[in-house]
């Protein structure tokens, strides 16, 4: 399963995306797609069979899960 | 490669397009838009500071940061956010906009004089890429300006609401104003058609996220080129349209507003570039961020006036090239004021930048 993180910081995509990585996940830092916020902000982009919410870093903002067709689907947020 | 963001490539080129139409209507030479060009003629204008030549009030940038607005209410996209180190941005802002009076222009502006073949612009796009590569060594290693905070509607309206105040009262009362008679400043385009085009281009760039930096910063850091697309556009636009009207004049002396001091171009650019990575996006981009509602990007554009009034009042901006009574080339470029402005910019984007890197805590906690 794919899933995208948004954050508040680039620190805390990059916390994030550390965070994954030992836990042995798949996951990259990308521009934040344009469907998903007018920002310019960073995002993980991970591949995990679950959400890995306890990966996140405290300024995570939302976490998507992205289906198939490319939808996005709104798991978590913290404005 | 990546796919094409045609959002991108459409505002790119309807900013390029609109740059040429308000360059031909009247606007100074390669500077259709000039974001630092244009909030320096506003500072001027409400009297700020008092060089004669560089006053007016710019309908351009009232009508980026309106169209932006106006777009981000139709979309649903405009939220009220602040509180990511306002003070920081304020001071980045003034030196962002030092940096770029001492080339003569903003990033936009450097595109555009590329464009009309100025190829001073070509050493200050090298300074800017050098700027923004430092800008990324510190992002990677986790700089930031902490998260901001979402605020209440009015807070994100401040900047929409005094470009609609400063619109109406210049229409109603335009003698309050200082307005150049000879200049730059006194070199414009129909009011209205300036607006008018500037209200489509903060649009179409709100809803592209054009940035001058990002496109850079994002081609260094991700390897994504998706923003460069909008800054290419641009660029082809403005050559194709220059090339058409017989404006295109290749090299790098005599080129119009515009200065062939190699070095002090590449270090104001690189002041530029340097201090739009650490807020997040050039100047441009702060005006369209200011549009949707973004308190800090608002804190930048006050900063950035408040850096061309310096600019101006301690004699720092650059000064073009020009032809002595003799008919020789005179070489402008900046005082020694200027020179110390720009590397004590340098220095105090180096101090912001190693003073905001991740507290020793939280980067153990990171690996």
């Amino acid at each position: 399963m794919k899933y995208i993180a948004t954050f508040h910081t680039h620190l805390a995509a990059l916390v994030t995306s550390r965070a994954l990585a030992t836990r042995q996940v798949k996951a990259w830092m990308a521009p934040v797609p344009r469907a998903l916020s007018s920002s310019c902000g960073t995002c993980v982009c991970y591949e995990a069979d679950l959400p890995m919410l306890e990966a996140m870093d405290g300024d995570v903002e939302r976490v998507y899960r992205v289906a198939e067709a490319g939808q996005f689907e709104l798991l978590f947020e913290n404005e | 490669m990546k796919k094409v963001n045609w959002m991108v490539v459409i505002a790119g080129a309807f900013v390029g397009v609109a740059a040429l139409v308000l360059t031909l209507l009247g606007n100074p030479a390669n500077m259709g838009f000039c974001i630092a060009c244009f909030l320096r003629d506003i500072a001027g204008g409400i009297g700020l500071h008092s060089a004669e030549k560089v006053q007016y009030i710019r309908p351009e940038i009232i009508g980026l940061v309106l169209g932006a607005c106006i777009m981000a209410l139709a979309k649903g996209e405009f939220r009220a956010k602040a509180g990511s180190s306002p003070a920081t941005r304020f001071v980045l802002g003034a030196f962002v906009m030092i940096g770029a009076l001492a080339f003569l222009g903003c990033p936009l502006r450097m595109v555009l004089r590329l464009g009309g073949g100025d190829l001073n612009a070509l050493i200050g796009m090298l300074g800017f890429a050098l700027g923004i590569f430092v800008g990324v060594q510190f992002l990677k290693r986790g700089f930031s300006l902490r998260r901001n905070y979402t605020m209440g509607r009015p807070e994100g309206g401040i900047l929409p609401a005094l470009m609609v105040g400063l619109l109406i009262l210049f229409l109603a009362v335009p003698t309050l104003f200082h307005l150049s008679e000879t200049g730059p400043g006194s070199q414009h385009a129909s009011f209205w058609i300036a607006l008018g085009l500037a209200l489509v281009a903060g649009a179409l760039a709100q809803r592209a996220r054009l940035c001058m930096a990002g496109g850079i910063r994002d081609s260094i850091m991700f390897q994504d080129f998706k923003l460069l697309y909008g800054f290419i556009a641009i660029f082809l636009v403005a050559l194709i349209g220059n090339l058409a009207f017989g404006t295109f004049k290749l090299g790098f002396e005599l080129q119009p507003i515009a200065h062939s001091s190699h070095l002090w171009n590449a270090l104001g650019m690189v002041l530029v570039g340097w201090g739009s990575v650490l807020l997040g996006g050039c100047p441009l981009r702060q005006l369209i961020l200011a549009g949707e509602g973004n308190g800090d990007s608002a804190i930048t554009v006050f900063g950035m006036i408040a850096g061309a009034a310096f600019a101006h009042n301690f004699g720092l901006a650059g000064n073009a090239d020009s032809l002595n009574e003799a008919g020789e080339l005179v070489v402008g470029g900046i005082s020694s004021a200027g020179k110390v402005a720009v590397l004590l910019g340098i220095a105090v984007l180096l101090v912001i930048s190693i003073l905001n890197m991740p507290q020793k805590e939280k980067a153990v906690q990171k690996n």
